[in-house]
């Protein structure tokens, strides 16, 4: 199945694809995080014979209906044991802490065995990040490992 | 119309301050704003007519005279201008921006080519200046984004297959108005050619100048105004657009394009903020400039010049059809969608009076205002409905007897899309 991805200039982005039975189906990711589940005409394939807005909320409920993946779920809320596996997204604060030094100078592997997995800055998504990269204020750092590792590597970050 | 004829005259000059006069008549100008958009709501149309219609009516020539407060409306229409354009550079990401002059430059040639010459003919042809006939180009080429977007989310056509060819071209106008302005600015102040020819070259640097900032430190701009407080974020936010558009207007490159270009930096966090606190603000104060716009202008003006705004009102509306029409056809939108492309180009609104506006207040011809006024009561209210009931006007092709042709299936791929990489991730284990 292709997914068709179009950008909506000041409104968000237009997903589009061709279900097994035939039918258009169209989903508006709006910028806010709403979004539009919309059917398209057979008669008219450019327009919508209906659709039906979503809050983000909404939007997971129905995911969860119709089987998604329950992972993304579980990454919304800020941690969440997985047998004993122990994921924690922490925010650097404006002082202190790891804030403006490197991951190196946390020695985060060695004292606590947890691991820094990813770096979220802005909008950039920055993975495996080297021993030498900077952790900058507001950045969000995904720690992973066991329960008592990822708290301590946390107050490590957050200092 | 309301008939709140109150001559504020005939109260006891001694009893009332000047900010009591100034308050009662904002009060008063207010109200009729309110009553007038439940009105608008009501009839399903915009209510950027009715707000001009409201100005019109008042002072000079009208029913309503306003005198104390007219010194605050300007300023607040002045506000209004500067929030109106600073919201509409928030709508778009640099993103937005590139992918916009990349996908359909052609189809954007023609949109400037096919409306703005019906309006510069008519401003020559009305024995203005050639400056005072750009403006009114301007006016015929640039259409309401604002009415559009409403109308498409009001009348569920967001997820509609033609959309981003109607919103691409948007994004394109709304890129040349920036480039626009300060062209337009430097040849009001009434400059020799060569003198004007420099300075236009200098506004140009200026925007481009921007341009490369706004793509480029965008997050430092955004850093430095963003702030957890909804009040501090305000007073930053306020501050820095009022700076910037003030500093714009100082080197000609008019205070409007500065707020645009101030809106296209913020992005991120401080985007999100903004576009959430500050369209309530920019309503009052928008609707403040139409007012005022209105206010400027003596309706007994608008009877000589009722007839040229019709007959070009009709020519741009058919232009713009063809526009839209020849445009979603390259992008392999099928014959009624075109049609609704077509038809939603026609509503002109708040930048054909921006541009004019700047106009009027250079003093550069006494006609252009009210043939503006016109012209944008004529268009706004048509447009909207020709948005409405797009799907039930039958398209030009059916109009001779012959069938519309049947929908083709649909290619997505002549559509600017990709397919994305989650194509064919699997369900979960």
């Amino acid at each position: 199945m292709n997914i068709y991805e179009t950008p909506l200039p000041g409104i968000g982005v237009r997903y589009e694809f061709q279900a097994e039975g035939g039918d258009h189906v169209g989903v508006v990711v709006r910028r806010d995080g709403k979004r539009d589940i919309a059917l398209y005409d057979r008669e008219d394939p450019d327009s919508c014979k209906g659709t039906v807005e979503l809050s983000e909320g909404d939007a997971s409920k129905v995911a969860e209906l119709l089987g998604g993946t329950n992972i993304t779920a579980r990454l919304d809320t800020l941690s969440h044991m997985v047998e004993g596996l122990s994921i924690e997204w922490v925010t650097m604060p404006a002082v202190g802490g790891l804030t403006d030094k490197t991951i190196g100078d946390g020695r985060i592997r060695t004292e606590t065995s947890a691991s820094v997995v990813a770096v979220i800055r802005g909008d950039d998504g920055i993975p495996g990040p080297e021993p030498d990269f900077t952790l900058r204020a507001g950045d969000t750092v995904l720690v992973m490992g066991g329960a008592d590792a990822v708290r301590s590597a946390t107050s490590i970050l957050t200092g | 119309m309301l008939a709140i004829a109150l001559p504020l005259e005939v109260l006891p000059e001694p009893e009332t301050s000047h900010a009591g006069a100034v308050l009662i008549e904002l009060g008063i100008i207010l109200l009729v704003l309110a009553a007038l958009g439940r009105v608008a709501a009501r009839l399903g149309i915009p209510s950027i007519p009715l707000y001009l219609l409201a100005g019109l009516v008042m002072g000079d020539g009208g029913f309503i005279p306003v005198s104390a407060g007219e010194e605050f409306l300007e300023v607040g229409a002045e506000i209004g201008v500067v929030l109106l354009l600073l919201l509409l550079g928030l709508e778009y990401s640099p993103e937005d921006l590139r992918n916009g002059l990349k996908s359909n430059w052609a189809a954007g040639l023609l949109d400037g080519v096919a409306n703005a010459v019906p309006g510069f003919a008519v401003g020559l042809m009305l024995g203005w200046s050639p400056t005072a006939a750009l403006l009114l180009a301007g006016v015929t080429y640039i259409s309401s984004s604002g009415i559009i977007a409403r109308l498409l989310d009001d009348f569920d056509r967001v997820a509609n297959r033609e959309t981003p060819v109607l919103l691409s071209l948007l994004v394109m106008e709304d890129i040349v108005m920036a480039v626009f302005l300060p062209i337009v600015a430097v040849l009001l102040v009434g400059a020799s050619l060569v003198q004007g020819a420099i300075a236009a070259g200098v506004a140009l640097g200026i925007v481009a100048l921007a341009f490369v900032i706004s793509m480029r430190f965008s997050h430092h701009v955004s850093r430095l105004v963003h702030s957890r407080s909804r009040e501090l974020l305000l007073l930053g936010v306020l501050g820095l657009t009022f700076l910037v558009a003030g500093l714009a207007d100082a080197v000609q490159v008019s205070a409007a394009v500065g707020a645009f270009l101030l809106g296209l930096t913020l992005s991120g966090q401080v985007a999100d903020d903004v576009r959430t606190l500050l369209p309530p603000l920019r309503d009052v104060f928008g609707g403040l400039f139409f007012v005022f716009f209105g206010l400027m202008i003596d309706p007994r003006d608008l009877i000589p010049v009722l007839l040229p705004a019709l007959a070009l009102a009709l020519v741009t509306a058919v232009t713009k059809i063809y526009t839209g029409m020849w445009a979603a056809k390259r992008n392999g939108i099928g014959p009624k969608g075109q049609w609704r492309t077509g038809l939603s180009l026609v509503p002109r609104g708040e930048f054909s009076i921006v541009i004019a506006g700047l106009g009027v207040a250079a003093g550069a011809e006494s006609q252009l205002g009210p043939f503006t006024a016109a012209y944008v009561l004529i268009l706004a209210v048509t447009g909207s409905l020709l948005m409405r009931f797009a799907n039930k006007i039958p398209p030009p092709g059916t109009w001779w007897g012959a069938s519309t042709s049947p929908a083709r299936a649909p290619s997505p791929g002549a559509t600017p899309s990709r397919v994305t990489g989650r194509a064919q991730r699997d369900a979960s284990t």
